[in-house]
């Protein structure tokens, strides 16, 4: 087998990319309207939300740590916002601004508790996942907040505004991802950053020992991982006209099989953001296509266990191939 | 030969146990000395304090006669002290350029960027391998974790020697290695001599001492028991009763 196709094989990205080019052939073929411009628009309008908090994810579990708090906080921090906005106590801008901060604020106090504490992130960030929708149903009730007049308003037209391409209608969040992903993989792969996240998660100690701040690593992803899902869930709620308290239940273990499906190493070290915008794609476009081709929606889950079950035993076969120099 | 490192009244305690009581210690310029003891003798200990893994409890050091401090790994490093372990403190996933400059890596472009100039990186990976007697093509982009024990104690030791680490610390370098990689790895312990570095070599296996230093310090449950044993003029045998403590 030539050189380069070798190494085009061990890449993490490899399997998740022939997966995904695999899946759009198959509803394609089985249902041609998968490929319609109005499901790629309706698809792609959800898939960057979650995406959004996925990326920060893939930073912070290839340090070796991981927030089961993101769901919350795509409930919590549109709540927030609209009720500071809705009860006249501040402008949109200063409500969003506020909310963001409050999102890096519990990032904060969740790294604080991993790297001071050496509590594990397991256990944090569940608590910090109860603590945040707990706060989030008390103080609206369980109500969702009015986000209807939203979308006339500039900050709404900036982060959702929609726009037209060729007969596709996107919303300005698909813009927000891209540039996130392009911002987080060069940060990754090009810049001292990326090589502390990748050290930090690979041996923490080898990287104390060369003068690596590994605890300030971690606290700083925790609050980018945080804030990604604050800003996300502000978008949706733009979008979706609610800011319900309930959103984003569940999510934090789909984003985590995203970035798991894309080639980032649960146990850190090693993490790619090509990877995660693959494996985000590979799930949302699974639960879009098995409903259009007719399956059951409730199946659904099925389809996404062997999918990481599947994804795990080929990642864990390249290593093995990788380590022995095949 | 002046005194490079010295060790003065090194003691240290964990509880009730001593684990340290009045260790002197001095190495000198271009100097590779052999630390032996017995499980529990403290060898670990001493060299912990002296890479700023711990602290010790009483006692200073001093670097060519001006006591410094050393509170940390990263307080070692930038006093010229590089320690290397067992598991060569290297992180698996990193390229080989990304471990060998990691916490130190060459930046182009504006500072706050922080971006890596990966070709240097690569370009000094490259001569450093040759350098450090690695034969194989091995690219600088290849991953530690797929390399041979032997060829990561290697690296690690390249890494020493490019930052002009004064002092190396090798703490059994040559556990677990096949022996033409122990035999590579003693070859770059006196490489790292021959380019003017200081050792302090560290290993069980005593015979790997005696083919690389000049002189070998022996612990006895936290004491220095003898310090100027001439490995030329001294067998094997002889340093195991000192270590053992069962001289006849």
């Amino acid at each position: 087998m030539p050189s380069f196709v070798k190494r085009l094989i061990s890449k993490p990205e490899f399997g998740p990319f022939v997966l995904l080019l695999a899946m759009v052939f198959i509803f394609w073929e089985l249902n041609p309207a998968f490929l319609s411009l109005r499901n790629i628009s309706n698809t792609l309008a959800f898939t960057v939300e979650l995406g959004l908090i996925a990326l920060a994810m893939t930073l912070l579990m290839t340090s070796g740590e991981f927030d089961l708090s993101v769901g919350s906080l795509f409930g919590f921090s549109p709540v927030l916002m609209w009720t500071l906005y809705n009860t006249g106590i501040a402008s949109i801008e200063i409500s969003f601004a506020i909310a963001l901060a409050t999102a890096l604020g519990i990032g904060l106090i969740s790294g604080l508790f991993v790297t001071r504490l050496k509590i594990p992130s397991f256990l944090v960030t569940l608590g910090m996942l109860l603590v945040v929708r707990g706060t989030a149903l008390y103080v609206t009730n369980g109500f969702p907040q009015r986000t209807w007049n939203a979308k006339d308003l500039p900050l709404a037209q900036l982060l959702v505004g929609d726009f037209t391409v060729a007969g596709l209608r996107l919303h300005m969040s698909l813009l927000w991802f891209i540039a996130a992903a392009v911002l987080l993989s060069i940060l990754l792969t090009r810049t001292k950053t990326g090589n502390w996240i990748q050290a930090s998660g690979g041996n923490a100690n080898a990287a104390r020992a060369r003068g690596v701040d590994v605890n300030r690593t971690k606290i700083k992803l925790f609050m980018l991982s945080a804030a990604m899902a604050g800003f996300a869930g502000v978008i949706s709620s733009i979008r979706t006209a609610a800011a319900n308290p309930n959103s984003g239940t569940g999510y934090e273990l789909e984003v985590i099989a995203m970035v798991v499906i894309g080639g980032t190493a649960l146990t850190g070290g090693r993490g790619t953001i090509i990877g995660t915008v693959f494996g985000i794609f590979i799930l949302r476009l699974m639960r879009n296509g098995i409903v259009l081709i007719g399956v059951p929606g409730l199946a659904y889950n099925i389809f996404i266990g062997t999918i990481i079950l599947a994804m795990m035993a080929l990642h864990s076969w390249l290593d093995r191939r990788h380590q022995e120099g095949g | 030969m002046g005194a490079l490192i010295q060790m003065q009244g090194i003691s240290k305690s964990y509880g009730p146990v001593h684990a340290l009581e009045e260790v002197d210690l001095t190495v000198g310029e271009r100097e590779i000395i052999g630390l032996l003891g017995d499980n529990g003798a403290g060898k670990s200990t001493l060299i912990k304090i002296l890479s700023g893994a711990i602290p010790t409890s009483s006692g200073t050091i001093a670097i060519r006669g001006e006591r410094v401090s050393i509170n940390s790994t990263s307080d070692a490093i930038s006093q010229g002290i590089e320690t290397i372990y067992q598991d060569s403190a290297l992180v698996p996933e990193l390229s080989i350029a990304r471990n060998l400059f990691l916490g130190r890596e060459p930046l182009k472009g504006p500072a706050f960027l922080g971006w890596m100039d990966q070709g240097a990186m690569s370009e000094v990976a490259r001569s450093l391998l040759k350098e450090v007697g690695i034969e194989k093509d091995i690219p600088p982009t290849t991953p530690i974790g797929s390399l041979s024990g032997g060829e990561r104690q290697s690296v690690a030791i390249a890494r020493a020697m490019y930052f002009d680490s004064e002092l190396i610390i090798l703490d059994e370098p040559t556990n677990n290695l096949g022996v033409a990689e122990t035999q590579g790895v003693l070859r770059f312990v006196r490489n790292a001599r021959d380019s003017g570095h200081s050792c302090i070599f560290i290993a069980h296996n005593i015979h790997h001492v005696f083919q690389v230093v000049d002189r070998i310090v022996v612990l006895r449950h936290g004491r220095v028991v003898a310090d100027d044993i001439d490995p030329e003029q001294t067998s094997v045998e002889e340093v195991e009763r000192i270590i053992t403590g069962m001289e006849g």
